[in-house]
């Protein structure tokens, strides 16, 4: 494919399209069956492909593929399939006002279903038939593998990234795909084993449940299941076992003990002499190979890795509108579509907290469809909705938080402020936070508590993200340190008229 | 049963000499002719000695002089006297008493009490309910009430017995609701209950030989599992229990062998209706009952489950510890032989008690719930009682005020969850400090959806409830989770298996469709282990496409979710619901409506906690116990004024008493103040003298401990300086040791006094604090 080589990616849409190219072409070589859904990205892509032979910018792109489709008279399938493919917010705009074929079946955000699905489509459990954005790390395990099995050799793969960036999915995917090729290309079927190592109850039991799977009705309680696997891989292999074993390994961090020896053993698996087992371990450590198995490397046998990138900006969107596509109908603002995925990829880029976020705002919007008597306007999920849930998500409330708290634990937090601003410090302890905290008591005719309440003060405000108090053997003696910003504090309490004596001589 | 004589014959000592007389006796026994067991005894002999007293006839036949068909020899093994004085236990596999053979795992009759109110014997041989006549005829047994009757007897006569379930005539009357009228007995014949009407009727127990021994001093004791009839129970007799039917329970006792009548028969169900004419002392037991959990198990399942779950490890175990069994079987059958001497004068010494050692055993009286005195239920409640009863944490409020908003909020999730065709995973963390209504708002909110399901208006799910604290360790979530799904208890390993398949791959657990699950972590937080590989699991199904599992997580760290794992906190998604700290209005409504209807506060008291609670911590458990303390404080109050008034005039006492700022202002004090600070506050002149002193010299010399010696010197010139009397030096060694055991004071190990080393165990802030303004001795201050 020319197109997925192009070297830089300048822009992510362009990746996007890229990518939807490779990945549509390998599905028709493959000639796997082809649902309404697929046919009609195809048909985008058409256009699509007409589009790149000149690398443009994005707003080329687009514009041009628009032209296209206007020319073509394919407006209906465009207005189904390709716009949303690459919004920018200046540029959706105009053309929401300019572009007649954005006029789509109106959703009904009052009937149920609808809802229903939108939520459905929105939920993580729910994943899509393809997998956008993730196709060329995709299309490199699929090849490792596809490698492994016409070389009938083993190998192993270790994939790492953030969680929420579609590890798992993808290798997943890759499973049912190889299947698929395998039984195409004439291969045996390998045989597949996935397991979440946190369902392991002790790392080791990892071999037994391979050496179960490849072998259902082997009872050999002489040796443990390592040496059994050991045995059999090391050994000339018997006709009957020609099958390829494909262990998928989740969260594979899980399976580190003290001496690292599972985590070694079950990497030297795939590199002894007569090994059939393609190995691909999951987890978010990006050097988990590099500080475990240093051994593995000097016998240079190190895996093969594959990093998962978090999400960008631009997949976030396009993978949230892939999943709204199947709809049919505009749900959601294009802008507040854009405002959360850059908010999401500005801060982790974890495709599940974006799509909470979603599901959020369109419960923020179902709360005030209810209250709404009058039916104006609310038909679509608008930027403020999405405001507020990524403000619920992302933005703890701080000062509304400081504000409900009972007043001792304000004037402990004052106190601290009021310290930290005296001494210029950042840390105290306790006792001397006690001290200064009654001389603000004092200071304002209210009774200081005892010592022990003043401490499980101290802990509620620890409970609430407010303070750290860390352990110490006396009380006196606990650190406690400020963990949000003094001037925060400082700003909350100001509106209290209560506080405003004591924060004058702090503003000296 | 076989190997007993055979071990015995191959001994080269002296054969034992029951084992040839007591097989085929047994033997006979159990073959016996429906109706007429042949028992060691003639059957004629207790309607003989009908007019004996109660004692002597309950007692074992061997006491009764008609024993004509039992040789001497067979009734008791007796070789000769004591000859082996051993001074331990001696264990048997099986024990001839009295000429019967009981062997560890026989059922037993057993007396109940000493002075049983027995209506003499139990004959062996039931008597025909109509014609009253023991007689030779072939009876048969009516299934309900579990009457004999002769076949001739009946109207119209049977010719044989029938097949199946049988019932006589009566109570087929009785039930269609007629009013029956039994035949009365001849007027000159006593009815005499047969032991299993006795046992039916509580009047005794059944037990299981569990093992035999006999003491140092000769007597023969066995140790029994007691069977309970099903009245006994917790759950008194369901309509499916059978009349036979007993429960097996896992209470044992140690009860002389004289308390053993004989044997019946307990069998498991196959056994049992396989039985037809075994004689009347048959039972039924399917169930073990645990008499403390009230609980019932299937027999079979417990010893199924014993092999199978453990798997081999305990196989081994198990199996040794039946041969260690057989082999001190054969060792005490070789001793048995030497130490058989009983003797039968001593056993007749005790004639006229059950059991010689009266009042030791019979354990069944213990169980059960204590009777509730009728003053306590008749007692009218005042108006301080009955709001001290609301007051109390554990009760239930009807409504339950200010958190409105963040119950419709759950109320919302769970339904959004769950309404839906397509149950879809979730997650929802609640945080709040303590006392803020978080756990109350989730399961009121939940009862509410219970109440909605119950109306039709919602699909059915179930609701499973955890609280982290409660579990022994993190793990056994899974257990718990499992057994609240399916019912059945497997290990934890076992049941995170079943789980995964439950929830990632959408097995069936159990029989029915998979409901949506609404599983509710309290205290979220304990949950947490080294790897997190626990909340991993819980918070990874939601996530897939079948799990159908909301979870509400509660905790009172507001950024738990950002101290796990990111990898975990991306599974929990970004739901959160804050329950903030309770203002003094909203406490003080709190409290109102607790008290709803009862006039027993002042309404500026109540606000007076609410305001002091809100200041503090906000936690509604702290305001609710404070009021009532307060309420307690007063009732003492009032009833101590009551009682002073009561004789001179009995009117007075009936003026309410409300509780007054007072009341709440000693409650806080009580709540608030730790208890050394009042125990200093309390403490006698001398030692707060003492405390102040030593307070100023270790702030003077900045040091943390102080010799006894200097110390001394300190009190004395604070004394002086003004104008107290200076105190002994004995007198304040005396203070320094009471101040020490407080542990106010920490003091050195040691015999000398003079420089033993002291040290504040409190800060001495805490000092200052209590005795700052101390009425009695207002100088000290200075001081401080």
């Amino acid at each position: 494919m020319p197109v997925s080589k192009i070297p830089s990616f300048s822009s992510g849409s362009e990746l996007g399209s890229a990518v939807v190219n490779d990945l549509e072409i390998a599905g028709r070589c493959q000639g796997s069956s082809t649902n309404w859904k697929r046919s009609r990205s195809q048909s985008a892509l058409k256009s699509s492909i007409k589009s790149v032979p000149s690398p443009a910018k994005r707003i080329a792109l687009r514009r041009c593929s628009n032209a296209i489709v206007d020319s073509k008279g394919e407006c209906c399938d465009d207005s189904n399939g390709e716009p949303r493919v690459v919004p920018s917010s200046k540029t959706l705009r105009e053309e929401r006002s300019s572009d007649p074929c954005f006029q789509r079946s109106t959703w009904n955000p009052r009937d149920p279903a609808q809802i229903q699905a939108v939520k459905e489509a929105l939920h993580v459990a729910s994943a899509p038939d393809n997998i956008v954005c993730r196709e060329d790390e995709q299309k490199s395990i699929l090849d490792f593998c596809k490698a492994c099995i016409e070389q009938d050799k083993s190998g192993s793969l270790y994939v790492c990234g953030c969680p929420g960036t579609g590890k798992s999915l993808s290798v997943k995917k890759v499973k049912e795909l190889l299947v698929l090729w395998a039984k195409e290309a004439g291969f045996q079927a390998p045989e597949v084993l996935s397991i979440n190592c946190t369902l392991l109850t002790k790392a080791s039991e990892i071999f037994s449940k391979v050496i179960e799977k490849l072998h259902p009705h082997l009872k050999n309680n002489s040796c443990s299941p390592l040496q059994d696997l050991q045995k059999l891989y090391s050994q000339k292999r018997q006709l009957s076992s020609g099958k390829m074993m494909m262990i998928i390994v989740d969260e594979m961090d899980y399976l580190r003990t003290r001496d690292h020896q599972v985590l070694h053993d079950l990497f030297m698996l795939s590199t002894l002499p007569y090994s059939q087992c393609i190995l691909i371990g999951i987890a978010n450590t990006i050097d988990l190979a590099d500080r475990f198995l240093p051994r593995v490397e000097s016998l240079n046998c190190k895996p093969n890795v594959v990093t998962y990138c978090a999400y960008s900006k631009d997949q976030i969107l396009k993978i949230i509108q892939q999943r709204l596509i199947v709809l049919g109908y505009d749900i959601f603002e294009p802008i507040a579509l854009e405002f959360c995925a850059r908010k999401v990829a500005a801060a982790s880029g974890d495709m599940r907290k974006a799509l909470d976020v979603c599901r959020s705002a369109i419960e923020v919007f179902e709360a005030e469809l209810r209250l709404a008597t009058n039916k104006e306007e609310l038909k679509i999920v608008r930027f403020d909705h999405m405001d507020i849930a990524l403000s619920r998500a992302f933005k703890p409330l701080i000062v509304d938080t400081i504000q409900s708290l009972p007043q001792h634990q304000q004037i402990i937090l004052c106190s601290v402020v009021k310290f930290f601003w005296q001494c210029k410090k950042n840390a105290t302890t306790i006792g001397e936070l006690n001290r200064s905290y009654s001389e603000i008591c004092k200071g304002n005719h209210i009774p200081p508590v005892g010592m022990l309440e003043f401490t499980n003060m101290c802990r509620a405000l620890s409970d609430q993200g407010l303070l750290n108090v860390g352990q110490a053997k006396e009380i006196k003696q606990k650190r406690v340190t400020l963990k949000i910003d003094g001037s925060d504090v400082i700003f909350a309490l100001k509106e209290i008229r209560f506080f405003n004596n004591c924060l004058e001589f702090l503003n000296k | 049963m076989a190997a007993t004589p055979s071990k015995s014959r191959v001994k080269p000592s002296p054969p034992a000499p029951q084992t040839p007389a007591s097989g085929p006796r047994r033997s006979l026994r159990l073959s016996s002719t429906p109706r007429t067991p042949v028992h060691c005894y003639d059957p004629s002999s207790p309607r003989k000695s009908a007019k004996k007293s109660k004692r002597s006839l309950l007692k074992t036949p061997a006491f009764c002089p008609i024993t004509p068909n039992l040789p001497e020899s067979k009734r008791r093994r007796r070789s000769g006297p004591d000859s082996n004085p051993s001074k331990k236990k001696i264990y048997f596999k099986r024990v001839v008493f009295d000429g019967v053979g009981f062997e560890i795992g026989d059922a037993v009759y057993v007396k109940r009490r000493e002075d049983a109110e027995s209506d003499g014997d139990e004959p062996e041989v039931e008597e025909c309910r109509i014609c009253f006549e023991v007689g030779n005829f072939v009876m048969v047994e009516c299934d309900d009430c579990l009457g004999g009757f002769h076949l001739g007897c009946l109207k119209p006569p049977l010719k044989k017995v029938p097949e199946g379930d049988w019932i006589c005539g009566y109570c087929e009357a009785r039930k269609m609701g007629k009013v029956v009228e039994l035949p009365k007995p001849p007027a000159w014949k006593k009815i005499k209950r047969t032991a299993k009407e006795k046992l039916l009727s509580s009047d005794l127990w059944a037990a299981r030989i569990e093992s035999l021994w006999k003491e140092p001093d000769g007597t023969y004791w066995l140790r029994c599992r007691w069977y309970m009839i099903p009245e006994e129970t917790a759950a008194g007799r369901q309509p499916h229990n059978l009349r036979r039917e007993l429960y097996r329970t896992n209470d044992t006792a140690n009860i002389e062998m004289d308390s053993v009548i004989r044997h019946c028969f307990v069998m498991n169900p196959k056994d049992f209706f396989e039985a037809n004419d075994e004689g009347d002392d048959v039972f039924y037991c399917e169930y073990e009952y645990d008499v403390h959990w009230h609980s019932f198990k299937r027999i079979s399942e417990i010893d199924n489950s014993e092999e199978c779950d453990e798997g081999a490890g305990n196989d081994d175990e198990w199996k040794l510890s039946k041969d260690s069994d057989s082999q001190t079987d054969e060792d005490s059958e070789k001793e048995e032989d030497t130490a058989q001497g009983t003797s039968y004068r001593k056993y007749q010494t005790h004639q006229l008690a059950a059991n010689s050692r009266r009042g030791r055993i019979f354990g069944l009286q213990r169980i059960g719930a204590k009777r509730i005195p009728e003053h306590v239920r008749c007692h009218k409640q005042t108006e301080l009682e009955r709001a001290k009863a609301m007051l109390v944490l554990a009760i239930l409020p009807k409504s339950l005020p200010c958190r409105t908003k963040e119950m419709e909020e759950i109320t919302a999730f769970v339904k959004g969850a769950i309404c839906d065709d397509q149950c879809l995973g979730r997650c929802l963390y609640i945080h709040g400090v303590p006392g803020t209504g978080k756990t109350m708002s989730v399961l009121s909110v939940m009862r509410n959806l219970s109440s909605e399901v119950e109306a039709g208006t919602m699909r059915p799910y179930s609701f499973i409830e955890i609280n982290g604290l409660k579990l022994a360790s993190p793990e056994n979530i899974y257990k718990v989770v499992y057994e609240a799904l399916s019912g059945h208890r497997v290990g934890w390993k076992k049941a995170l298996h079943h789980l995964n398949e439950r929830f990632s791959e959408g097995i069936k657990v159990g029989r029915q469709e998979n409901q949506p699950c609404v599983l509710l972590l309290d205290e979220l937080d304990l949950l947490l282990t080294r790897n997190q590989s626990v909340l991993y699991n819980v918070f990874d199904w939601p996530t897939r496409p079948h799990s159908k599992l909301v979870i509400i997580g509660i905790a009172n760290t507001m950024n738990l979710p950002e101290k796990l794992l990111p990898r975990i906190s991306s599974r929990m998604g970004i739901q959160r619901l804050c329950f903030g700290p309770y203002n003094y209005q909203q406490l003080q409504e709190i409290i109102l409506t607790r008290l709803e209807g009862i006039d027993a506060f002042e309404e500026q008291a109540i606000e007076f906690a609410s305001r002091k609670v809100a200041a503090m911590s906000g936690d509604a458990r702290r305001a609710l116990e404070i009021c009532r303390r307060a309420a307690d404080l007063a009732d003492y109050r009032q009833k101590q004024l009551s009682s002073c008034t009561k004789v001179t005039s009995p009117d007075s006492s009936a003026g309410k008493c409300l509780v007054g700022m007072a009341d709440v202002e000693s409650a806080i004090q009580e709540v608030f103040q730790a208890p050394h600070i009042r125990i200093m506050k309390t403490s006698s002149r001398l030692s707060k003298i003492l405390l102040v002193s030593m307070v100023h010299e270790l702030y003077k010399s900045g040091l943390s401990e102080i010799t006894f010696d200097k110390l001394a010197a300190t009190v004395s010139s604070l004394c002086s300086s003004n104008r107290e009397d200076i105190p002994g030096w004995d007198t304040l060694l005396k203070v320094g040791c009471k101040l020490g055991e407080c542990r106010i004071i920490l003091c050195e190990e040691g015999t000398k006094h003079k420089l033993q080393k002291l040290q504040l165990n409190f800060p001495s802030d805490d000092v200052a604090f209590a005795l700052k303004d101390c009425p009695e001795v207002p100088w000290l201050s200075k001081y401080l």
